[in-house]
């Protein structure tokens, strides 16, 4: 009678879960997700819908996962008893590299292959802490909302873009995604192996080499630079003359303190006075990041030509 | 027993059929939700009065009123995985932006993309000179301009973006990527020979070219492929100026084409699910062999028309992760960044000083360890220390203007304890300290004090770093996160007491999240920031300049959102930040006519509400009401008894505009249909 009773039963949910795969190819949903979504409806739980919408949800691409892909079996989650075998949310307690795991199964490739060796791999950073899989937008992957994303822990970032030279990350013409890999194991996450070199790819005019070349440009341009904005016009991370004092201490006019004359000199030489005000000191030394000269006068070697 | 058996098929059959109907009802209900829906939102904004500074990037700096078009278009087939997305922005704008995407999932894909990126300086800039913003350019030979004409400075940058990639295997994959971008514009530029005012013309076009192959498999990944890139100078790499009728020129060179080909391979492969090794290998080979146009106005007798320029620059990083034991998780990394200089050494300049082309050379080499181990009630502490050498070309020949350094080498330690999966309290504490020393100083050809001063980027220096963060989530709907980081850095002044000799950050933020109910939150935040760096001088006369500089930004942002009724949102958020900078230094550096540095304060205030009203299931009505203010006491621009600034004494007359108080009203009505 028991083994009657479980066969008609088991009988019952085959037919009703056929009927569900039915309909799932006919929508072109997961088959496997069939028993998820009984429960985890559209119409009951519309915040995780969402992935519907989105390339994970295109079970025509046999690379896509389905819910037991992600959150395990679950077998007892699905009996009523305790939460899936693994969760993203805030309050999970699956650890990091478990949930990560899940992730990298499928996303390791790429500038995701020395995921395990970043900064954030190696500080715990789950994918689930920036990427929001059930929404049908990642607010990350768009240029206008990353930074939201990135700034909930970067404190530091979030003052400094609303300085009044900044890049144009507040306008939504560039993201954190611009200069910054976050799954890469570059220094500092850069999107190229050295800062200069991601700083080339939309500033390849201070490449050279030139003729005359400026040692810290060559070297670091954050050395001079801070690229998240700062007070000071062209990013520089202090004024002139005070930034190239931080190297150059000649008796003369390098020396020069930080001053402003009262009102216009009507003649003679400001060299000595000409350091702060306008451009500073660039208002002679021009081509600060590099000179191509070849007049025959030691000025082209100081990149005032 | 028939009984049962009925009651129990009845109720069998009433399950699957139940079963049925909801799985069949819930997917049927998927169908629409599951579906990307796409939007067309188009309106008009205005502001009320020009904002040249907030208005830099964002095609909004005049007083007008902008149309509004945004598309974000998605059809996709779900039985055959097939994508058309159109997505734009700011049409008909300055800062517009389109992108079109065609794939099949898994299979093949290509996208095409426009970006167009204006920057608008905040300066009006009124000048006599002629050809503002071209290679020949003469400046006002008398004091004040006679019909000075106003202008402005900016550049754009128009960008075409491709991709193409082509799924080869199941674990095989190519990828294209092609960005060219072209960059016109002005910017201001010097004379060169005398504080004058000149214009850099800007015209130019940088190309990327990024293929390659990338494998996917169970245990290995490898990517590998080219990666190419070239700068075009076309505005012909020399500009001209001449003051006044003077036939004298003075000739100023421009960046020439340069170009750089990268051949790369990256892999990882996985021992066990929780041991793993990378690697990284790339050879550069850069170029630039232009010919010099200055050359053609005077060189040296016998040096080439061109620098033949090389750069070769190759890169192994080695990576290696594991996890030994249950609780102790290990990361280690070697790196090798190998830039050489092979330009020829050539003299250009033979008078009084001689001088050399000055090619420049790095190597940095790293390696570091990092260990985490898991502690009770969801503590882990993790220590690490990292080696960094780098050694630099010491210049064969030709003056040195600066004490130079062959070598440099740095030791960081870091030990952190951090808590994290609490459903309350998460959060680290950091400490970290790196210590950098070298090799002896090379004396410059300057004498004291330059062979006195440390420079910034070789000199000894310890650095300590501490940031502790706590995340509370005292209830469902309250959080805070609180955020404290110190660093400082000591330039060891040795036996040299010039330069910078030390840095100071002070970083304090708070965040708050406050749900109210299902409906309505809150949003706050506050952070200050305090910078100070100290370094000395030795100005002419032996007379010593003790420089302390500082800045503090003040910013907080207050936020909140709700659903007034069920068509009805409603937003507001006002934001500030403001920092002010100091400059102080000693006294004997000023007289009655070369006045010290005010201090500098930076305010910009945004006040914004939003209402969204669901017009239908389809159409929505968005309303924005904004006011920003920004305030600048900036003195860049103006001498001690706050004129502006003139270029020049006798000659010139240039003068930047600048607006300190730029208060602007925003109004925008956009509607968003939804299909």
């Amino acid at each position: 009678m028991a083994v009657l009773h479980r066969a008609i039963t088991t009988l019952g949910m085959a037919l009703g879960l056929l009927s569900t795969t039915a309909s799932a190819a006919q929508t072109g949903t997961n088959p496997a997700d069939a028993a998820c979504l009984i429960c985890h409806s559209p119409a009951a739980m519309p915040q995780l819908s969402g992935i519907g919408r989105t390339k994970h949800g295109v079970a025509a691409d046999g690379r896509t996962p389905s819910c037991v892909s992600c959150h395990g079996p679950s077998q007892a989650h699905a009996s009523g008893n305790g939460k899936a075998d693994l969760s993203y949310s805030k309050k999970s307690k699956t650890d990091v590299a478990t949930r990560n795991a899940a992730c990298l199964s499928c996303h390791q490739s790429g500038t995701r292959i020395g995921w395990q060796s970043s900064a954030h791999g190696m500080q715990d950073v789950s994918c689930a802490s920036c990427h929001t899989v059930h929404a049908g937008k990642d607010p990350v992957r768009d240029k206008k909302t990353q930074t939201d994303t990135c700034l909930s822990c970067h404190k530091e970032q979030r003052s400094q873009i609303r300085k009044p030279s900044h890049h144009p990350i507040t306008e939504g013409k560039m993201a954190c995604s611009s200069c910054h890999d976050v799954h890469s194991d570059n220094p500092k996450q850069l999107i190229k192996s050295s800062t200069n070199d991601t700083c080339f790819t939309c500033h390849m005019e201070k490449r050279g080499p030139f003729v005359h070349n400026h040692q810290p440009v060559s070297e670091d341009c954050g050395i001079c630079h801070q690229p998240h904005g700062t007070t000071v016009s062209g990013l520089l991370k202090s004024r002139s003359p005070f930034l190239c004092q931080e190297c150059h201490d000649l008796t003369g006019h390098p020396s020069q303190p930080g001053g402003l004359p009262v009102q216009r000199p009507t003649s003679g030489s400001v060299t000595g006075s000409a350091g702060t005000y306008a451009r500073g000191c660039l208002n002679c030394h021009t081509n600060i990041h590099g000179g191509n000269s070849t007049l025959n006068d030691a000025t082209a070697g100081r990149f005032r030509r | 027993m028939m009984n049962s058996l009925n009651s129990t098929g009845r109720f069998t059959a009433l399950s699957a059929i139940l079963v049925s109907a909801i799985g069949t009802v819930a997917l049927a209900e998927d169908t629409p939700t599951s579906t990307p829906d796409s939007s067309i939102t188009f309106g008009v904004a205005s502001w009320s009065v020009a904002r040249t500074q907030q208005g830099m990037f964002d095609g909004m700096r005049d007083h007008d009123t902008y149309g509004l078009l945004d598309l974000d278009l998605n059809k996709r087939n779900s039985t055959t995985g097939t994508w058309f997305t159109l997505k734009a922005q700011n049409l008909g704008q300055d800062h517009r932006e389109i992108r079109i995407d065609a794939l099949r999932q898994g299979s093949i894909g290509g996208f095409l993309e426009y970006t167009r990126t204006p920057y608008d300086s905040p300066f009006t800039i009124r000048t006599g000179l002629q050809g503002f913003g071209t290679s020949r350019q003469i400046v006002n030979g008398t004091a004040t301009p006679t019909n000075p004409i106003d202008h402005s400075l900016g550049t754009v940058r128009d960008m075409i973006h491709a991709g193409f990639y082509k799924t080869l295997s199941p674990s095989l994959e190519l990828k294209v990527d092609i960005k060219s971008e072209e960059k016109t514009g002005t910017r201001a530029y010097g004379y060169g020979s005398a504080a004058l005012f000149l214009t850099e013309p800007i015209n130019s076009t940088t190309r990327q070219l990024e293929t390659a192959i990338q494998y996917t498999g169970t245990n290995l990944q490898l990517s590998g492929g080219y990666y190419g890139s070239w700068f075009d100078q076309d505005n012909g790499g020399m500009i001209t100026a001449t003051t006044g009728t003077s036939a004298t020129a003075t000739y100023l060179s421009q960046p020439l084409s340069n170009q750089a080909h990268q051949l790369f391979v990256d892999g990882g492969y996985s021992f066990t699910p929780s041991s793993r090794a990378t690697f990284k290998v790339s050879y550069t080979h850069a170029t630039q062999d232009e010919h010099l146009p200055v050359w053609d106005v005077q060189h040296l007798t016998g040096v080439p028309s061109s620098l033949d320029g090389e750069i070769n620059t190759t890169l192994v990083q080695l990576g290696f992760s594991a996890r030994p034991l249950p609780k102790l998780s290990i990361t280690a990394q070697a790196r090798y960044h190998d830039m050489n200089d092979d330009t020829p050494v050539r003299q250009y300049v033979d008078t009084a000083t001689d001088v050399w082309n000055t090619p420049q050379s790095f190597t940095k080499t790293s390696g570091k360890v990092e260990a985490t181990y898991r502690l009770p009630k969801n503590y882990s502490l993790i220590g690490g220390v990292e080696y960094y050498t780098q050694d630099r070309s010491v210049p064969s020949i030709g003056d040195l203007y600066v004490p130079f350094r062959s070598r440099l080498d740095e030791m960081t330690y870091k030990i952190q304890l951090r808590r994290s999966l609490s459903d309350t309290v998460n959060g680290s504490i950091a400490y970290l300290y790196s210590d950098r020393t070298g090799s002896p100083m090379t004396e410059s050809d300057e004498g004291n004090p330059q062979n006195q001063l440390n420079p910034i980027n070789s000199a000894d220096r310890t650095r300590d770093k501490v940031r502790g963060s706590v995340n509370w989530d005292p209830t469902e709907r309250y959080s805070l996160q609180f955020l404290v980081e110190r660093a400082r850095d000591n330039y060891k002044p040795n036996s040299n007491p010039y330069g910078l000799t030390r840095g100071d950050f002070w970083l304090f933020s708070v965040d708050s999240t406050y749900a109210v109910n299902d409906t309505w939150n809150l949003t706050g935040w506050y952070s200050y920031e305090h910078m100070r760096s100290r370094q000395k001088e030795l100005r002419s006369g032996n007379v010593p300049n003790d420089i302390h500089l500082g800045e503090i930004t003040n910013a907080f942002g207050l936020g909140v959102r709700g659903k007034v009724t069920a068509k009805l949102s409603l937003g507001a958020d006002v934001e500030q930040s403001r920092s002010d900078s100091r400059y102080k230094q000693s006294p004997a550096s000023f007289t009655a006519t070369f006045r010290p540095l005010p201090e500098v304060t930076n305010r910009l205030t945004r006040y914004k509400v939003f209402g969204i009203c669901d017009l239908d299931k389809n159409m929505s009505l968005r309303l924005d009401l904004g006011y920003e203010r920004w305030h600048t006491d900036d003195w860049t621009w103006e001498f001690a008894n706050g004129t502006p600034y003139i270029y020049g004494t006798t000659t010139d007359g240039t003068t930047f505009l600048v607006d300190p108080d730029q208060n602007s009203v925003y109004v925008a009505a956009q509607f968003t249909c939804t299909f």
